[in-house]
């Protein structure tokens, strides 16, 4: 490989030779240190390869010897720099070319990141870019140390973070830090009490006194399991009261809308925009406009990475969706559907903690509103800690059961 | 007297040993010659080379010579005797 390599730079000469006695042109060339491989005998005469500045040399002793020389072929780079001498466009080029890797190299291509978990990746570009590391950056200015060291102390939820460049290609990895488990209070006095109207249907109590029964009513703020335990001997303790209180809960919201509605909705109307990105700039090179003034746009990036590496050039393609604006008057049926659409959404996010057990709805039409009521039955924990004053001026008695007097 | 003949057979064998060429042969595939004075015949199926103290005939068939310098030389192809004319 390294002797292929050095017979292409320095150049070589493919010939034959024919005489009567052509291994005196073999002693004649050993002689004068000259080197030839690939020497193949055929019927009357013998091939051979030496270097180009060789040949020249032994020419002329060959003459003396009694052979002939006669070239099969030249190679090498020197064969081929001498055939395009004259175009000097090759030569540009290839110099354009050798420097324009040169350049390239002093710059980042492209950025992984690795190892985000709660942290978004477009929030981590940014973080990154505002300390100098993007798509573009140039490589000899960059610190990845101090870099690594600013972003960690200036965001606190990455716990650790390695930035390594190995040619143009960063590659960010990141250890979020974790996050210490909330230690829930289990020695502060408090009670148990309801956060809503409801009917008791499950009490499950893991430390207090239970004042109410399964079955019962209960309203807001009442107390239900209570944080002050009374012993046999009549001595008051306080406790941290916990337990899940099931209760049965009635939920009502409303929902309204007008019955003129305006929508925005796609014309038909489409226009392309392209753009080439290099290096994290972008250079439009096909701009379209569509004549509506409400558009919906959706962006494709497509950057080639052949043998999986990203290359700092790509196509960014804009599409652009017209949208013009329509009026429509809702009936019942269709008020009735979008409402309970509506409906549907707070039940999945308001109502996510509740077990929904029945669902009415009540649809109304007044001066050109629809409202639709909903009403929920629903079974949810309605238990809310409410803790005990502690501090000498707390009054203790409505919390203590009466007791009798011997 | 007899230890002085032996110091000169031992002398004489080392200078022998210093004008020999060295030989290396890698199957019956390559041969190689380092200390070659010259081609003497050179032809498909045989190889002639003058090493100075003795000529090494080399027989065979597809022999070629792959590489030649100033003092060494290889043989490649397919070796089927090797003999030494002294």
């Amino acid at each position: 490989m390294l002797l292929d390599l050095l017979r292409m730079v320095r150049g070589w000469v493919a010939f034959s030779v024919s005489g009567k006695y052509p291994e005196r042109f073999i002693n004649i060339t050993s002689r004068h240190r000259v080197r030839l491989w690939n020497v193949h005998r055929s019927e009357d005469c013998f091939t051979a390869c030496m270097y180009r500045s060789d040949y020249r040399r032994i020419r002329p002793l060959a003459h003396g010897a009694g052979v002939r020389l006669k070239v099969i072929s030249k190679n090498g780079l020197p064969t081929m720099l001498f055939r395009y001498r004259e175009r000097v466009g090759i030569l540009i080029g290839a110099c354009a070319f050798v420097l324009s890797i040169f350049v390239m190299s002093l710059f980042i291509w492209s950025i992984d990141i690795t190892g985000l978990e709660t942290v978004s990746r477009a929030e981590m570009n940014d973080v990154l870019r505002d300390h100098g590391l993007y798509i573009g950056a140039f490589k000899p200015s960059l610190d990845v140390q101090k870099l690594s060291r600013d972003v960690m102390i200036e965001r606190h939820e990455i716990g650790w973070m390695a930035v390594n460049v190995t040619g143009s290609y960063a590659s960010v990895e990141i250890k979020e830090e974790a996050v210490p488990p909330e230690v829930d209070d289990i020695y502060s006095p408090c009670n148990v009490k309801a956060r809503s109207d409801g009917v008791i249907v499950r009490i499950e109590a893991a430390e207090g006194e239970t004042m109410v029964m399964e079955g019962s009513g209960v309203i807001e703020g009442q107390l239900i399991v209570s944080g002050i335990r009374t012993d046999e001997q009549g001595t008051h303790r306080l406790v941290h009261a916990d337990a899940r209180v099931m209760a049965r809960t009635t939920r009502q919201a409303s929902f309204s809308m007008t019955e003129q509605m305006k929508l925005l909705r796609p014309n038909g109307e489409e226009a392309e925009r392209q753009m080439l990105s290099f290096l994290g700039l972008c250079f439009p090179y096909r701009v379209n406009a569509v004549d509506s003034p409400d558009t919906v746009s959706n962006t494709d990036t497509e950057v080639p990475a052949p043998l999986g590496i990203t290359l700092p050039i790509g196509v960014v393609t804009d599409h652009v969706n017209a949208l013009s604006e329509e009026e429509m008057i809702l009936d019942d049926n269709s008020a009735e559907e979008l409402l309970q659409q509506e409906a549907r959404l707070y039940e999945a996010f308001a109502l996510q903690n509740c077990t929904i057990e029945s669902r009415e709805y009540r649809l109304k039409h007044n001066d050109g509103v629809y409202t639709l009521y909903a009403t929920y039955t629903c079974v949810e924990d309605i238990a809310y800690s409410d803790p005990i004053g502690t501090d000498e001026n707390t009054d203790l008695t409505p919390y203590v059961a009466p007791t009798e007097k011997k | 007297m007899k230890e002085h003949q032996k110091e000169a057979k031992r002398k004489n064998m080392f200078l022998s040993t210093l004008n020999a060429p060295c030989i290396e042969l890698s199957g019956n595939r390559e041969l190689l010659i380092e200390g070659s004075k010259g081609v003497l015949e050179y032809a498909t199926d045989s190889v002639r080379i003058n090493t100075g103290g003795m000529i090494v005939n080399v027989a065979g068939r597809e022999l070629n010579l792959r590489c030649i310098s100033d003092s060494a030389l290889i043989i490649d192809g397919f070796i089927i005797s090797l003999s030494f004319t002294v």
